[in-house]
């Protein structure tokens, strides 16, 4: 017992002293965690705008990006958080109506994202678009159309669940921005020759990675992981006739931000290259700034999207619930 | 007067053991408190309506009561095997049993997945085509996981077995059928219910699993739903009413078991003994070679597909990595306190149990008691930390405090875990001792010391349980987490979430492998050797 409290005691001075060692602003970023990894796009991140501020960046990590939310609505208004980065195009609705987002005041003009940027709160950081990646070695004839997947019974399928995972309610809104009214019918008919649905990416991906599937949901960048990283090619996402659903990620700063200028410093950086040439081998997904420096040459060759399909964020927002429930009753008929 | 006083000197000496179960249950309700003020009645009857729901209790009632007999259908051959013979490897597979139950569901599907899978091991060498997705994939991981439970469960449960009886059985010549029925069957039955009860909570929460290998929707749990509720919807009156719900189904589950089952009577058996050696037959032989086969099937290709990676080029980077490191530590940082304190806790309610035990109008506390510490398995462990960030928070506690929460959230949902190892022996020694206690006026410590030496082997198991438990958590330091408090469970997290698969299962090897050195310790220097008997 006496052990047991001395470790403690010691455990609790060295963790006393580690916060109390730096005496320089400390800016507290809520993340994702993969965002912050040592392989993530965050510690050199935090090294560019280190050496701009002056102060300290703090990654608050949390496991996915709607646990960013729901970790700021929990500690509500007397949150530590000066920023929050990692959530996406539909949470952005949601996390407004929290109350507890102030508008950021960067300019956005610049911004190149499938729709034109005109949100005062957000400031997206990079972007995809949302895709079944197949095994070219594996599957001879792959989809080209969302119809296709969705049509084809041979195809085997793995997506996410849109009830705990952000691709998942990607392929939801995709779903219903190609189907519309039919889009339960669909379902049903995906429903049929689906593996499996899973409740995060990385088990749906690690699962097709083992061959339980011919497709995946993931994103047209996931392909250049393969390729940059490891050096295998035969990783490809499928094109979608349709065309793509996008995925913008956005991060905004707090109202009640303890650190409000460094938010705001931090805001505008989000914009220059020091924050923007980190994402496209960090967090495999597409800048949002025109940049100086070309990405790798496998971004030139993922599909492209012959057209951009988006659903109205208000609709969204209103809608989702219904949409999942919509879902739910046609993939359990 | 007289008799007043001895109560009041009663209470003094149980003082500890109350600070100890009232701190639990005050940090418990308080935090409950804190996620109910959120609440709103009004809707509680539209989700009741709510049909979906439904389907899920029903599936999920389902699946845990086919899990958990399935599970304690194939331990208790086992365990009987287990304990009459001597193999090599015998030790090496218990110790393999004991860790089962942590390793990270992620990695525990894969190695499913690698084995049964359509491109798996049976697939391609035998050609048989296993249906995973459903049922059988559900049962499959669920069994995986309790079943090497169970059978350390229900080894316990024969350490309780008098040396005499089994002297008996020997000079009679009973047959392993015959020494079953009547020797072990009464003291598996003891164990039973609570193994069953901690095995049908752990499957009816079952989360990943169930989506994972549940192939759609279909195959849900109450977890989803909460979880959903908590995380994408930020509903917190439906989580904390699914919460209550979940909670109120066990409950119901529990009582249900605890009514059949036969009331807790310990029996004097006055040491531990050895199994002596009962007459063996070819029958004998043969029963026990085919249901030990049949569990190694079960649980050893999955391990031997997790273990894999050891192989692969990328182990020696991993293992070497700072970072691997960096989480070893905070794994063992949060693990080993939050283990000692678990035990203390779980001592604390041992010794207020066995206070009340057959003791008039207390004896009901007992059971009570036991549940109030199994309930924590019932509130899943999101919610449970989620009440008690809002607590802290409301509190005025910050960031900085995270680490002691993540503590103390492992410590007691390592309880329900705890309180099956201890109990049984702990009301063993107050059968054996009481008397000989008041007669002589032994208290306090004293009793510990008499009693050290053979309750040590149940303390250290207890003690490894709660490490393994607090070293595979995922979810309560995931939500408290800050950079700098990334555990090995969430370091793995980490690198599947961003494409490094095999990176990720070589530190699941990692964590395996530190979980079962840490086990091994633990019984070994707690427990002594196990040879040694009194």
């Amino acid at each position: 017992m006496n052990k047991f409290l001395l470790s403690s005691c010691a455990i609790a001075g060295a963790l006393l002293s580690f916060s109390s060692s730096s005496f320089a602003e400390t800016l507290n970023v809520y993340t994702y965690d993969s965002f912050a990894s040592d392989w993530g796009p965050g510690p050199k991140i935090k090294a560019n705008f280190e050496k701009e501020c002056g102060c300290d960046v703090n990654f608050v990590t949390v496991d996915s990006s709607v646990g960013i939310l729901s970790r700021v609505q929990l500690e509500g208004k007397s949150s530590e958080a000066d920023v929050v980065l990692g959530l996406d195009l539909n949470l952005m609705q949601k996390a407004k109506q929290t109350g507890l987002l102030a508008e950021s005041g960067v300019d956005t003009s610049h911004v190149v994202t499938p729709t034109p940027w005109t949100d005062p709160v957000f400031v997206p950081f990079d972007q995809g678009y949302f895709a079944f990646i197949y095994n070219s070695e594996t599957l001879s004839s792959p989809p080209t159309s969302l119809q296709d997947i969705v049509e084809n019974q041979n195809l085997r399928v793995i997506y996410q669940d849109p009830r705990t995972s952000t691709p998942g309610l990607g392929l939801l809104l995709w779903m219903k921005a190609v189907y519309g009214d039919k889009a339960a019918d669909a379902w049903a008919t995906l429903a049929k020759h689906t593996v499996t649905v899973t409740k995060g990416w990385y088990d749906g991906y690690s699962l097709f990675l083992k061959g339980e599937s011919d497709v995946v949901l993931s994103y047209t960048t996931s392909p250049a992981y393969h390729v940059v990283a490891e050096g295998k090619h035969q990783y490809k996402a499928a094109p979608a006739s349709e065309g793509f659903y996008p995925q913008v990620e956005v991060a905004a700063m707090l109202k009640n931000a303890p650190h409000p200028a460094l938010a705001k410093q931090f805001m505008s950086f989000i914009l220059t290259p020091g924050f923007q040439s980190t994402v496209a081998t960090g967090n495999w997904m597409f800048p949002v700034i025109k940049q100086d420096k070309p990405l790798p040459a496998v971004f030139k060759t993922l599909p492209k999207p012959t057209k951009v399909l988006t659903l109205d964020a208000d609709e969204v927002a209103q809608q989702r619930k219904a949409w999942i429930n919509e879902w739910l009753e046609a993939t359990t008929r | 007067m007289i008799y007043r006083l001895s109560v009041m000197r009663q209470l003094v000496r149980l003082l500890p053991a109350l600070i100890g179960v009232l701190l639990f249950v005050l940090v418990g309700a308080a935090s409950l408190a804190a996620l109910l003020h959120h609440m709103d009645m009004s809707q509680w009857k539209g989700y009741l309506q709510d049909a979906y729901l439904w389907r899920i209790i029903r599936f999920s009632l389902w699946q845990a009561l086919l899990s958990s007999v399935l599970s304690l259908l194939i331990a208790i051959p086992v365990a009987s095997c287990l304990s009459h013979r001597e193999f090599k490897g015998k030790r090496v597979l218990l110790q393999l049993f004991a860790v089962s139950m942590v390793v990270p569901t992620i990695v525990a599907i894969l190695g499913i997945v690698v084995v049964y899978g359509r491109s798996g091991w049976l697939a391609d060498g035998l050609g048989v085509h296993v249906p995973l997705y459903g049922l059988l994939g559900i049962l499959l991981a669920h069994v995986f996981f309790n079943m090497p439970l169970a059978v350390r469960l229900l080894i316990q449960g024969y350490d309780l077995i008098p040396s005499g009886q089994w002297r008996l059985a020997s000079q009679l010549g009973f047959s392993r059928g015959t020494s079953f029925r009547l020797i072990e069957w009464p003291y598996i039955k003891k164990v039973l219910p609570g193994a069953f009860v901690l095995i049908f909570m752990l499957c009816f929460s079952s989360f990943s699993v169930v989506l994972s290998l549940g192939g759609g929707p279909k195959s849900s749990t109450l977890e989803v739903a909460i979880y959903q509720a908590l995380r994408f919807d930020f509903d917190l009156d439906k989580a904390s009413f699914l919460s209550l719900l979940q909670v109120a189904i066990c409950t119901l589950v529990a009582t249900l078991i605890y009514k059949v089952a036969p009331k807790n009577q310990q029996d004097v058996s006055l040491l531990r003994a050895q199994c002596f050696f009962v007459k063996d037959t070819r029958v004998a032989r043969c029963f026990d070679g085919f249901i030990m086969t049949l569990a190694l099937l079960l649980v050893l290709p999955p391990f031997v597909a997790i273990f894999d990676p050891i192989f692969s080029a990328q182990f020696l980077p991993t293992l070497l990595a700072p970072a691997t490191w960096q989480a070893l530590w905070v794994s063992l940082k949060i693990a080993l306190p939050a283990a000692m304190l678990s035990v203390l806790l779980g001592g604390c309610f041992g010794v207020l149990a066995r206070m009340a035990m057959g003791r008039g109008w207390w004896d009901f506390l007992p059971s009570k008691l036991e549940h109030l510490g199994n309930m924590i398995l019932m509130v899943p462990g999101l919610v449970l930390a989620t009440g008690l960030f809002l607590l802290l928070r409301s509190l005025g506690f910050g960031l900085q405090s995270s680490y002691w929460v993540v503590v103390w959230v492992n410590a007691v949902m390592a309880l329900p875990f705890v309180l099956r190892v201890l109990m049984p022996v702990l009301y063993q020694q107050e059968r054996r001792y009481r008397n000989v206690y008041s007669s002589l006026g032994i208290y306090g410590w004293s009793r510990f010391k008499i009693e050290w030496s053979l309750i040590r082997s149940s303390v250290a198991q207890a003690l490894g349980y709660a490490l393994l438990l607090s070293l595979g958590d995922m979810g309560v330091i995931a939500l408290f987490g800050s950079q700098g408090l990334v555990s090995l469970p969430l370091y793995l997290f980490q690198l599947v979430g961003s494409y490094r698969l095999e990176e990720g299962a070589c530190v699941a090897v990692i964590l395996i492998s530190l979980c079962l050195i840490l086990f091994y310790l633990a019984t070994r220097v707690i427990g002594g050797k196990s040879d040694v008997r009194d």
